[in-house]
C-alpha cells in the first residue's frame, strides 16, 4: 500500500512515515500542498494523510480543491483543530476521516486500514480468497487454516493482489505499490517476491498473464 | 488580635444624607436671619408706634379738666400696660393710674428711659404749665411684641421641615436612580460579557463616568480577547510537539532490537526538548506581556550581553559546523534595561539566526552605538526571508515554510519585538550586507551615562 503523507512538522512526518512502514505500509513525505501536488500526479496513491495547518496554502483549502477536479484518492486529515464545527468542516471537505493531534501510531494504523478498507468497498476487516486470509491489522496470512510467515515485502505484494481478486496488476504497478521514492527497486525483485509466496502459498495460487502481470488463480 | 478585627469604619458618606444635611442646614439658618430681620424690623416698628402712643396719651390727659378726674385712687388707665401719673406744680401726686406702681417723677420733659422696680420703662413727660404729666410703659412689652412678631414669621417655614425633608429624601433618591442602575448593570457584567454600559436617559453629569466605564471594559474586553487567543494558540501549538512525543513513544514501544531503540530514544528525547522549549518560550512571551508591570531596571552594556550569549551558543555552532563571531563596539553600548530581558531577546535572535543558518555557514552578532541609539545586528548566511513575509514572521507562532530544518517555536521573533517593544525599541528586518541571509537589526534608546563620551 502506498501512501502519500502531508505533513510540514518534520518530527511528526518521520515518526508517521516510520510507523506506518512498520505496519508494511509505503510512505512518500510531502511537506506542502503544492510537492503533493506534483506527487498526485505522478503516482497512484492508496491513501492521502493530510495535515490541515500546512504553510503557504491551508491543507482545508487544498483538500476541496483536490475533490473539485475529481481527485478520488481517499483522504485522512490529520489536524490539531478538535472544534466539532473544523472536524464538520473537514469531512465535508472531502476527507474520508479525521484524527486529531496528539494521536497514537496504532490509531493512526487502523484508521488508515479503515479507510482503505471501505474504499475497498469491504466491510470484513480480513482479505480472503479461497483458502487465503490476510489480516490487516496484524499482517499475518493464513493458507489452508495454517499461519504462513511472511516478509513485508511479501505481505505487501499479496495484500495488493487480494484487495482486487481478478484484476492483474502489472509488476510496474506491483513496484510502485511496494517502494516508496528514494527506495531502490532491484530489477528482478517482484519476481523474487512472487517466487518466494508460490513455495509457501502453492504454485498455483498467483497466476503469470503473459505480458500483462500477475493475477490471483480462481479458487477451486 | 486586633489585626484579625477589621478596623472601625468610618460611616460612609452618603450623598443623599449630605444633601440632606446642607439643604435642612441651609433652610434652617435661613429662618433664623428671617427672624432676626424680622424682630429688628419689629422692634423698630413698635418703638415709633408706641412712643406715638405714650405721647397722644400724655397730650389727651393734658386737656382734660382735672375736676373730672377722680384724685385717689384713679380708674385704671384705658391700655393696660400703660401707667399714667399727673403731679401738680408742686409736686404732690394728684392722680395715678396704677395704686400700687407709683413711678418717681421725671420732671425732664420728653422720652427718656429709666430702670425701675427691676423692669426698664419707657417714659414720656410732659409739662403743660400747671401740671407734671408723665407716661410710661415698660420696654420689655416692647421686646415681647417684636419677639412674638419674628415668632410668627418664622413659625410656618419651621412647620414645613419635616415635609421639606420628606421631599428632598424622595427627589434626590429619584435623581440618583441611575447610579443604582449602573451599579446593577456593572454587576451583571462578567468576564465572558463585558458589553457596554447604556447610556441613553442618562443625565448629563453621569455621561462622562459611564463613558470612562465603558472605556475600561472595552479595553478589558480586548485584554481577555488577547489572552484568550494566546491560551488557544499555545494549546494549539503544544500539540504538535506532543504528538511527535507520542508517536516516538509509539515507535519506543515497537523498537524491536537495541539499535532501533537507541533511535527511537534519541528521537523522543529531542520532541520532549522541543516541548519543553515551546514550553519555555511560552512562558518568555507571557512574562513580557505588555501589561506585565516593568521589572527593576539597570544599566546594561549590550557588548557584554552579546558576548555573554555570544558564547552560550559557540558550543552548539562548533557542533554544527557554523561559524559564530562578535564584532562589538569599541566602546560599552548602554542602555537602560531590563538585563534578563535583554539577555533572552538576543539568544531567540541568534538560535534563530542559526538554525537558518546551513553548516559552514555564519552568524554575525554586531554592536554600536548610532546617534541617540543603541544597535544591535544578527546577521546570517541562511537563506533569509522574501520580503513579503518579513510582516508575518513577527506573528505568535508563525513560521517560515522551509524544509528540513528544526523545529523553532515559532514564538522566536514574537518574543523579540516584544523585549524590544518593552525597551522603546524597534526590530527591522533586511537583507544580509552579503549573499541572502537575513540581517535582524534591534534599535533601542541608548543611555548616555555620565562615564561615556
Amino acid at each position: 500500500m502506498r501512501l502519500l503523507l502531508v505533513e510540514d512538522d518534520n518530527m511528526i512526518g518521520e515518526a508517521v512515515r516510520a510507523g506506518l512502514r512498520q505496519e508494511g505500509f509505503t510512505v512518500d513525505w510531502v511537506r506542502d500542498a503544492e510537492q503533493g501536488d506534483v506527487a498526485l500526479r505522478t503516482e497512484p496513491y492508496a491513501l492521502l494523510l493530510l495535515d490541515l495547518g500546512l504553510p503557504r496554502k491551508n491543507g482545508l483549502a487544498w483538500l476541496r480543491e483536490l475533490r473539485r477536479r475529481g481527485e478520488a484518492t481517499p483522504v485522512l486529515v490529520i489536524t490539531a483543530r478538535d472544534a466539532v464545527a473544523d472536524r464538520i468542516a473537514g469531512l465535508d471537505g472531502g476527507a474520508d476521516d479525521y484524527l486529531v493531534k496528539p494521536f497514537d501510531l496504532d490509531e493512526l494504523a487502523a484508521r488508515v486500514r479503515a479507510v482503505l478498507r471501505r474504499h475497498g468497498g469491504r466491510a470484513a476487516p480480513l482479505l480472503q480468497h479461497g483458502e487465503l486470509t490476510l489480516d490487516p491489522a496484524t499482517r499475518q496470512a493464513t493458507w489452508k487454516g495454517q499461519p504462513v510467515a511472511l516478509s513485508a515485502r511479501e505481505y505487501a505484494l499479496l495484500a495488493a493482489l487480494l484487495e482486487r481478486p481478478g484484476a492483474i496488476l502489472s509488476r510496474a504497478q506491483l513496484e510502485q505499490r511496494l517502494y516508496g521514492w528514494g527506495e531502490e527497486v532491484e530489477s528482478n525483485a517482484v519476481e523474487v517476491h512472487i517466487h518466494h509466496l508460490r513455495r509457501k502459498l502453492g504454485a498455483d495460487t498467483i497466476r503469470n498473464v503473459r505480458g500483462l502481470g500477475y493475477t490471483l488463480a480462481k479458487p477451486e | 488580635m486586633s489585626e484579625t478585627q477589621t478596623p472601625e469604619r468610618a460611616p460612609r458618606p452618603s450623598i443623599r444624607g449630605r444633601l440632606l444635611a446642607w439643604l435642612l442646614g441651609a433652610l434652617v439658618v435661613a429662618g433664623v436671619v428671617m427672624g432676626g430681620a424680622a424682630y429688628q424690623r419689629a422692634h423698630q416698628d413698635l418703638d415709633e408706634l408706641l412712643d406715638y402712643q405714650l405721647k397722644q396719651l400724655a397730650f389727651s390727659l393734658s386737656r382734660q379738666s382735672l375736676g373730672s378726674v377722680p384724685v385717689l385712687p384713679g380708674t385704671p388707665s384705658p391700655e393696660p400696660d400703660f401707667i399714667t401719673q399727673v403731679w401738680d406744680r408742686d409736686g404732690v401726686l394728684m392722680f395715678y393710674s396704677r395704686p400700687n406702681m407709683a413711678i418717681p417723677m421725671r420732671p425732664r420733659p420728653g422720652f427718656s428711659n429709666m430702670d425701675w422696680n427691676g423692669q426698664s420703662w419707657r417714659v414720656f413727660t410732659q409739662l403743660d404749665g400747671v401740671r407734671i404729666i408723665q407716661v410710661a410703659h415698660p420696654l420689655s412689652l416692647r421686646r415681647e411684641m417684636a419677639a412674638d412678631f419674628a415668632r410668627r414669621a418664622v413659625t410656618p417655614l419651621l412647620a414645613l421641615l419635616p415635609l421639606l425633608a420628606i421631599g428632598i429624601w424622595i427627589v434626590v433618591g429619584r435623581v440618583l436612580k441611575p447610579l443604582s442602575s449602573i451599579s446593577s448593570a456593572l454587576r451583571a457584567r462578567t468576564p465572558a460579557s463585558l458589553q457596554p454600559l447604556p447610556h441613553e436617559d442618562l443625565p448629563d453629569e453621569l455621561v462622562p463616568l459611564v463613558g470612562a466605564l465603558n472605556d475600561l471594559l472595552q479595553r478589558l474586553q480586548q485584554a481577555m480577547e488577547l489572552q484568550r487567543q494566546f491560551v488557544g494558540d499555545a494549546a494549539h501549538e503544544l500539540r504538535s510537539p506532543l504528538t511527535a512525543v507520542q508517536l516516538q513513544l509509539s515507535l519506543l514501544k515497537r523498537a524491536s532490537s537495541a539499535e532501533e531503540r537507541a533511535a527511537a530514544i534519541e528521537r523522543l528525547e529531542r520532541g520532549v526538548q522541543r516541548s519543553n522549549r515551546l514550553v519555555q518560550q511560552l512562558l518568555t512571551l507571557a512574562r513580557q506581556d505588555p501589561q506585565v508591570p516593568d521589572a527593576a531596571t539597570e544599566s546594561v552594556d549590550m557588548n557584554q550581553v552579546a558576548r555573554e550569549v555570544v558564547s552560550d551558543f559557540e558550543p552548539q555552532a562548533a557542533l554544527n559546523q557554523q561559524q559564530l563571531r562578535l564584532e562589538p563596539a569599541t566602546e560599552p553600548v548602554l542602555i537602560r534595561g531590563e538585563r534578563d530581558a535583554l539577555r533572552v531577546m538576543l539568544s531567540n535572535l541568534i538560535d534563530n539566526a542559526l538554525r537558518y543558518t546551513p553548516a559552514h555557514g555564519s552568524v554575525i552578532v554586531r554592536t554600536r552605538r548610532d546617534g541617540p541609539q543603541a544597535l544591535i545586528e544578527v546577521e546570517d548566511s541562511g537563506p533569509g526571508i522574501p520580503p513579503e513575509q518579513r510582516l508575518r514572521v513577527f506573528d505568535r507562532f508563525y513560521r517560515v515554510p522551509r524544509a528540513a530544518v528544526e523545529e523553532g517555536s515559532g514564538l522566536g521573533l514574537a518574543i523579540v519585538k516584544r523585549v524590544a517593544q518593552r525597551h522603546a525599541g524597534e526590530v527591522s528586518l533586511d537583507d544580509a550586507r552579503a549573499g541572502t541571509g537575513l540581517k535582524v537589526s534591534v534599535r533601542l534608546p541608548a543611555f548616555a551615562s555620565p562615564a561615556s563620551h
